[in-house]
This record gives structure tokens, C-alpha cells and sequence, in this order.
């Protein structure tokens, strides 16, 4: 049986990990509201500042995540933790970007071509962790649990002991993100059913 | 087990999978010079569907393949509550709205054929098509569904020509996959499928067994390839294990192939790793280009008719070894039974994925 063992939800206003919030935006700061919640929680990873808001969203999940859950770090060999992801508008945000990156006369940016794919946000956390296991990204109407289960029951059928699953919607400022972590047989965890996935996408966090 | 067939092909070569077989077996490609494309206006290799010359051309395509692989099967599946539609695609519909790219298109297929289930989008870059079949595959395996009809299109816009221009990734003549003188890619179009089932019955030529393969990320680099074939090697390897099958048993390897120095060089060490660089191997870029979300089902379609056919092509652009591993590349067209085949993609984000397709 899967149970989630950590989940991180982020929107416009608050980060919140595993139901409490972390960090909540200052509208008059000057830097973006990733930067924001990536310096205050003393992150250490000079890339991040080089990655778009769905890679940037997502680095940023996993690994808060991971300060919530030591296991995701050290409890599965290279390849047995699959990520599954999706979203509503793949890449768009950054697809806006590019293609103003070369209106008028000026010439297309290949830093931000590179990130006009939505996947490319698992590459960049495969680096990170040097995880080398199975990957998919897919485009969904609106966040559907019964995409993850399913998925995640095929995943595992493949030899995945654990995923990192998330729903990342990024688009011209709107933000809706959440990722969480599916394990077997963590009985502290919640049971991933769908109605259970549903109110912790829907659930209002709790202030420290 | 997962019977797989009623494979449909739409590129500039033809309209349906035996014209675009008929063109191949003649070793005629797709690529043509097109006056005036490129950013500076400056005219390049594409393999681009000219006829095709309509707006909402992501969508139409979508449609024609739809109709195409209904009338190689039992009809009353498209329709059916155990049914899933899956989409391979890297930039959808851009080029008719940057802001709707999926979810539209996907709406009007469902509108149109009167889908029961909603369809998935699978976008994961050069490998989304044979992540697409593997996740079909797995799905009718699990019981999850029936039947899964899998489409994979990609259109050429201005977007995608740019992007690659600004990589320095395109080649200046048609491309040349694991040639001596390869320099890049060559973008492609069209729209290939195949229908995935647990019966045999619901196809009206005889199907393939498809076994459906691992994903593996090189978690190395967003764009380019890992230098030790890790990625490949890994997900190769899992494919092979899991489905118990054993390197000698496979008879061609569609590689993925795209005719970039550093993405063919990194096939050659993976496929050596492998120890599977005497098999003939091609990549069918030369013929199609490089259609992104489309090539994964383009080229297992292709790899289907080949084995329909008992015949293997030419690797078309392929003269001289152009990789510090060998690889048994084809250079003449050749008769042979093909009990299985092996095929292969890999691509930004570090994703490769790879599926065999056998003879029942």
C-alpha cells in the first residue's frame, strides 16, 4: 500500500510543507517570490538562479520535501524513485518569454529555449539528487489524482519503490503547485486514495 | 501481454503508413530545401508537410490520425469507457495559440469522436512518443483500461526553427545520423499512432506483442547528452531485464539518431556498454527529420511496417563511421524476418526511453 510521507503546497501568497507554512511573500520585496522563500530558507544551489519559475518551483518542493523527510535522500538507491509530474499549461510561461525574446530585432534566447519543455524541470532535479529513474511529464485539464494513482501503480509495477509526484501550474504570475512524496509501506503517512490526494491539494495550511 | 498495431503515419512522405513504407523502400526522403524558412529568412533543410496549408494544423492532424487508425480497427473502441486516448506532443497547437498548446485540441478530439475518457497529454520532450506507448502499454497491461490509442504530432513553427537556430543545433544540409560529417538536426512534422489492446481481436491486420520498456534520466544535463550514455544504457538495460529478453534475440535497433555530434556520439558508447553495437541499427531522421513529439510514434510505426514487411531500410544520410564506438549501421536496404526490434529516444531533460516491439 502507498502512503504520502511529505507534500509541499505553493501558491501567489504562502509555502507550506506537510500542512504549515514556511514562508509567506512580501509583496514590496525585491526579489521574486521564489527568491524570496529560497533565501530565507538558506538554500545553497547557485543554478537555481539560472532555471525558470516550473524548474525553479519545482527545485524548491523537492527540496523542501527533503529537509521534511530524510528518507527521500537516503533510503533508495539511484534509479528506484520515478517522477510524475503534470500540469494544465506545460511550458507556456516560459513559451511567452522565449517568443519575446526574439520580437522586433532582436535575436532568440537559447538560455530560455532551453526551457520552453515542461520536463525539463525533472532534469533539473535528477541532477540534482543524481536521480536516474523513470520520468513523466503530462498535461492534464486540472490537478486529477486518479492520473497519479494510476500512473504510480504502473511505475511500481516497473521496479519504482517511491515517487516524487507533483502538479506544477505556472502562468503569467498565477501559481498553484504541489508536490508530494509516495512511499510503500509508511504507515505514518497518508493513504493515497484520491479523496485523501484531493484535501491535501485542497487543504488551507496551518500557521507556526 | 499488449497487442500492438494499427499503426497510422501522416509526414511529407505520405498520408497513411503503407506510402510512407513505399517511400522508404525507395530510400526517399522527406526533407526538402524550403525557401525563406529560418530566422534571417535565410532558407533551410526541413522536412515539412507543404500540402498541408491550413491554420489549426496540430489539431487536423490530430483528427486525420484518429480517423485513419478507426478505420484499422473495431470502430466501437474509440468510443468505448475502456478506452484511453494518450497525445505525445512537445509544443502542441503554438502556433495557432502559445496559450492553449493541449488542452483545446484535446477538447475537440474528445468532442468529435465523442471520447468517453478525457485524453492525456504526454510532453517530455524527444522522448515522448515511446514514453506514450510504454505508459499505453502499461495501462491495458494493468487492466487500468482496455484499449489506448496513442497519437504523436508535432508541428514546425517559427518557435521551434528559432529555438534550434539559437542552439546552433541545425544542420546545413539534410541530416546525416552517426555520419562522419553530421552537424545537426533537421526539423521534421507530422503525426504518427498506434493502438494498444489486450485483445487481438480488435485489430483488422494482425498485431505485434509490444513489451513496453523503463524510462531512465542521464541526471547530467537540461540539453545535452550525458557523455557516458548513462541514461540510455540504464533504461536499455531495464527494458531488456524486465521483459527477459536477451541482447542476441534482438534483430534492428530504430535508434533515436538525431545527427548531432554529441547526442549520436553518446548512442555509440551507450549502445557498446551494451554490448549490442553489432546489430544493425538505423535512425530514420534522415528520412522523416526530426519530428520531436511525433518520432517516438513515426518511427515505431515505421520499425512495424519494416517487420510487416520483412525488409530493413538504409540509415539514409549514413556514409562513414562517425562515432568513437562502432554501430551496425545499415547501408543498403535488406530483406530479413524481424522477430524483434528495439527502439530507442532520448532528449532534453536527460530522458531516454526504449520499448520492443515482437513478432507473435
Amino acid at each position: 500500500m502507498n502512503f504520502v510521507t511529505g507534500y509541499c503546497r505553493l501558491n501567489e501568497d504562502f509555502c507550506a510543507v506537510n500542512g504549515e507554512v514556511i514562508s509567506r511573500r512580501h509583496i514590496d520585496s525585491e526579489d521574486s517570490w521564489f527568491k524570496q522563500i529560497y533565501k530565507e530558507q538558506e538554500f545553497v544551489y547557485p543554478k537555481f538562479y539560472k532555471m525558470d519559475l516550473l524548474s525553479q518551483a519545482g527545485f524548491l518542493g523537492a527540496e523542501l520535501i527533503k529537509r521534511g523527510n530524510l528518507r527521500v535522500a537516503s533510503s533508495y538507491p539511484d534509479d528506484e524513485i520515478a517522477m510524475i509530474f503534470a500540469n494544465g499549461s506545460s511550458s507556456t510561461d516560459t513559451d511567452i518569454r522565449f517568443l519575446r525574446s526574439y520580437e522586433g530585432n532582436s535575436s532568440p534566447s537559447p538560455s530560455l529555449f532551453v526551457y520552453t519543455l515542461p520536463n525539463i524541470v525533472l532534469g533539473e532535479i535528477a541532477i540534482l539528487n543524481k536521480w536516474y529513474g523513470e520520468n513523466m511529464f503530462a498535461i492534464l485539464p486540472n490537478f486529477e489524482p486518479g492520473f497519479f494513482i494510476n500512473y504510480l501503480n504502473i511505475t511500481k509495477a516497473g521496479g519504482s519503490k517511491a515517487a516524487l509526484c507533483g502538479w506544477l501550474e505556472i502562468l503569467e504570475g498565477k501559481v498553484d503547485v504541489f508536490l508530494f512524496f509516495v512511499e510503500e509501506n509508511e504507515e505514518t503517512g497518508t493513504p493515497l486514495n484520491a479523496e485523501n490526494l484531493t484535501s491535501l491539494f485542497n487543504q488551507k495550511p496551518s500557521i507556526n | 501481454m499488449s497487442y500492438i498495431g494499427a499503426e497510422v503515419i501522416i509526414s511529407p512522405l505520405g498520408d497513411t503508413a503503407e506510402e510512407n513504407w513505399n517511400a522508404l523502400a525507395q530510400n526517399r526522403s522527406g526533407i526538402s530545401f524550403v525557401e525563406g524558412a529560418g530566422y534571417a529568412g535565410e532558407g533551410m533543410y526541413l522536412a515539412k508537410m507543404l500540402a498541408l496549408n491550413t491554420t489549426r494544423r496540430f489539431e487536423n492532424l490530430l483528427v486525420q490520425a484518429l480517423t485513419k487508425v478507426s478505420a484499422l480497427i473495431d470502430s466501437q473502441i474509440i468510443t468505448s469507457t475502456r478506452t484511453i486516448v494518450i497525445i505525445s506532443s512537445t509544443k502542441g497547437a503554438l502556433d495557432t495559440n502559445i496559450k492553449d498548446q493541449f488542452a483545446g485540441p484535446a477538447a475537440a478530439l474528445t468532442q468529435r469522436f465523442k471520447l468517453a475518457n478525457q485524453p492525456i497529454t504526454v510532453s517530455n520532450a524527444c522522448i515522448s512518443g515511446v514514453l506514450a506507448i510504454n505508459t499505453a502499454g502499461k495501462l491495458v497491461e494493468a487492466g487500468i483500461y482496455e484499449h489506448a490509442i496513442v497519437i504523436g504530432c508535432d508541428v514546425i513553427s517559427d518557435f521551434v526553427v528559432n529555438g534550434f537556430q539559437s542552439l546552433f543545433a541545425v544542420s546545413d544540409k539534410p541530416c546525416a545520423p552517426f555520419d562522419n560529417a553530421r552537424n545537426g538536426i533537421t526539423l521534421g512534422e507530422g503525426c504518427g499512432a498506434v493502438v494498444l489492446s489486450t485483445s487481438k481481436d480488435v485489430f483488422k491486420e494482425a498485431p505485434f506483442q509490444l513489451l513496453a520498456g523503463a524510462s531512465a534520466n542521464d541526471a547530467n544535463h537540461i540539453s545535452g547528452p550525458s557523455r557516458t550514455g548513462e541514461g540510455l544504457f540504464r533504461s536499455v538495460n531495464k527494458t531488456l531485464i524486465s521483459n527477459k529478453i536477451d541482447t542476441a534475440e534482438i534483430d534492428f535497433i530504430c535508434a533515436h539518431g538525431t545527427a548531432t555530434i554529441y547526442n549520436d556520439e553518446m548512442e555509440s558508447i551507450a549502445f557498446d556498454r551494451l554490448s549490442m553495437s553489432d546489430i544493425p541499427l538505423s535512425s530514420l531522421k534522415g528520412y522523416f527529420g526530426h519530428t520531436l513529439g511525433a518520432a517516438g510514434l513515426i518511427e515505431t510505426a515505421t520499425s512495424i511496417q519494416m517487420m510487416r514487411n520483412s525488409e530493413l531500410v538504409k540509415s539514409l544520410g549514413y556514409s562513414e563511421k562517425g562515432t568513437s564506438k562502432p554501430l551496425n549501421v545499415i547501408t543498403v536496404n535488406e530483406k530479413r524476418r524481424l522477430s524483434a526490434v528495439l527502439k530507442t529516444a532520448s532528449g532534453f531533460g536527460g530522458g531516454n526511453a526504449s520499448l520492443v516491439i515482437r513478432s507473435i
